[in-house]
């Protein structure tokens, strides 16, 4: 009973350690803590500066054309623009520890963005519609009184 | 001279030659190309683009064509020059908008506005395709790059598929001007299909005249809120708010007339032969062509069937109702679209004249595909 407990405790210990393996092929720097890990997604702290994680993953996608690196105020953001199953890779900014969160690609983000992309297309000719309606207006109003 | 050194020297002139480098796949290419000097030339679909494209495709499907390549001394050989400076730096498409402004006549749009709403969900293709494409195993650039044919709008494709995709250029382009060229095939079943008898006999108020004063302001307001929105886009519609503007304020009619006439014309040329010049047989035959050609068909009829549905449900909220068949003319193959639009609805109503308020939205479609260009050159930059 002892021992099977104790087997336990270190198989529960050993699953929060983290060492140099990969989530859907993006590689995963040794020496970090999992913080979560599911299916779609898995979040890894390290003791470690920004700078020297975001080396790490630059050197690995060097040679990749569709990685996209987007650095932000709170984050660098990697995202693959190709083919490949995960869709993001996410490197927390200005925190003692540097969080490092890798995203499963996503359907939910591809519609999602789709469909704001619709969207933003009809905004777009509902301001010119807007802004014509307006000037329209304003001229035949202006034409009016001219005659 | 020995016998063997003739020997040498006829083996080495036969190498000069391109006969000992042909493969199978070059005839291949030649039929393609054929095919498309054949639409062009005898069938007259989009034979402006498809001639100089499917020339293209001929002259560099032989072996060894100093044509599409460099120099030992890195020197571009000539079509690759005019490819590169053309294309790579995106110069002729918004050339060829520029032109494309000097020929609108923005009137039908400006006295109608709300038309431009149609232009936006015609975009609904470019959408669903994009995720069509996706499933294929498309990467997401190449998806925007092919979702986009189903705006109908080549100049628009080429400047987004150089952008995302350039190894998709050549197919990209010719599936979009080839299903340009054959909208009133496309088209007219997807019409009566989403449309009943009663709404194709819709007959629309005849516009209002737009004033001069409109006419002139209309490329400044669109050219500031495009600006101001979808910034991505600007090189392209910056040049369309120009050439319109020169055509309009009618102050400097020669330019104007060399955006439309000769400069579209010569750019046209460079555009149509470095397209082609694409496709060169090892890169061509794949199966993403093939499939590409199959997605556009698919893209253009729901882009078609999104316009049509825009106008149906505008009809829901206005007093005076839109002819339905005016919205599949929201797909930007001007004025082609608006012509189906026109032959259709006096096939039901010979006195019913839908061509002037078909080019609202076919006037619209354009900027509408633009933005959907924008969104998507933003989604990735």
């Amino acid at each position: 009973m002892k021992r099977g407990l104790l087997i336990l405790v270190i198989w529960a210990l050993g699953g929060t350690q983290c060492w140099s393996e990969d989530f859907l092929g993006v590689p995963l720097l040794p020496g970090g803590e999992v913080t979560i890990s599911t299916t779609d997604k898995v979040q890894v702290r390290y003791a470690l500066s920004h700078e020297q994680v975001l080396e790490f993953y630059k050197s690995h996608f060097k040679a990749s054309r569709d990685i996209k690196f987007r650095d932000w105020k709170a984050e660098t953001y990697i995202e693959d623009q190709g083919a490949l199953p995960w869709h993001s890779v996410r490197i927390s900014k200005g925190q003692e520890t540097v969080t490092v969160t890798i995203t499963r690609d996503s359907w939910t983000w591809i519609l999602g963005t789709l469909t704001l992309r619709f969207i933003g297309v009809f905004v777009v000719l509902l301001f010119l519609y807007v802004g014509m309606s307006v000037s329209g207006a304003i001229m035949s109003r202006l034409l009016a009184k001219a005659d | 001279m020995r016998i063997d050194e003739v020997w040498d020297l006829l083996v080495g002139t036969f190498y000069t030659t391109g006969i000992w480098a042909m493969s199978w796949k070059y005839p291949v290419m030649w039929a393609i190309a054929f095919f498309f000097l054949y639409l062009a030339i005898v069938k007259k679909f989009e034979p402006l683009l498809l001639l100089p494209i499917g020339f293209g495709i001929f002259l560099v499907n032989f072996p060894l064509v100093p044509l599409m390549g460099y120099t030992e001394e890195g020197v571009p050989h000539l079509i690759q020059f005019f490819y590169h400076y053309g294309l790579e730096w995106e110069i002729i498409p918004c050339v060829i908008f520029l032109g494309l402004g000097a020929m609108t006549d923005f009137g039908p749009l400006i006295a109608n506005p709300k038309t431009l709403l149609i232009g936006a969900g015609a975009q609904l293709g470019v959408f669903v395709t994009f995720t069509g494409t996706v499933l294929a195993g498309f990467t997401l650039k190449e998806a925007a790059s092919v979702g986009i044919i189903g705006g109908a709008d080549g100049p628009t494709t080429i400047y987004l598929t150089q952008h995302l995709a350039p190894q998709l250029l050549g197919p990209n382009a010719l599936a979009a001007y080839s299903y340009m060229a054959m909208v009133p095939l496309i088209q007219p079943p997807i019409m009566r299909l989403l449309t009943t008898r009663e709404e194709r006999l819709i007959r629309m108020k005849q516009l209002r005249p737009v004033s001069k004063r409109e006419r002139i302001l209309f490329p400044l307001i669109g050219a500031g809120i495009i600006a101001i929105l979808v910034p991505a886009v600007m090189p392209l519609m910056g040049m369309f708010m120009l050439g319109n503007l020169m055509r309009e304020s009618g102050v400097v009619s020669r330019l104007s007339d060399t955006a439309q006439n000769a400069l579209m014309n010569i750019v046209t040329i460079f555009l149509g032969v470095s397209v082609g010049a694409t496709m060169h047989a090892e890169k061509f035959l794949s199966w993403k062509p093939l499939l590409i050609f199959g997605l556009g068909l698919v893209d253009f009829a729901v882009c078609t069937a999104g316009g049509i549905l825009t106008v149906k449900v505008m009809n829901l909220f206005l007093k005076e109702k839109i002819n339905p068949l005016i919205g599949s003319a929201g797909v930007s193959a001007v004025p082609m679209s608006a012509r189906v639009s026109q032959m259709m609805g006096q096939r039901y109503d010979k006195k019913n004249y839908l061509l002037m308020h078909a080019m609202g939205p076919n006037l619209a479609g354009v900027i509408g595909t633009a933005a959907a260009a924008g969104m998507f050159i933003a989604m990735f930059s």
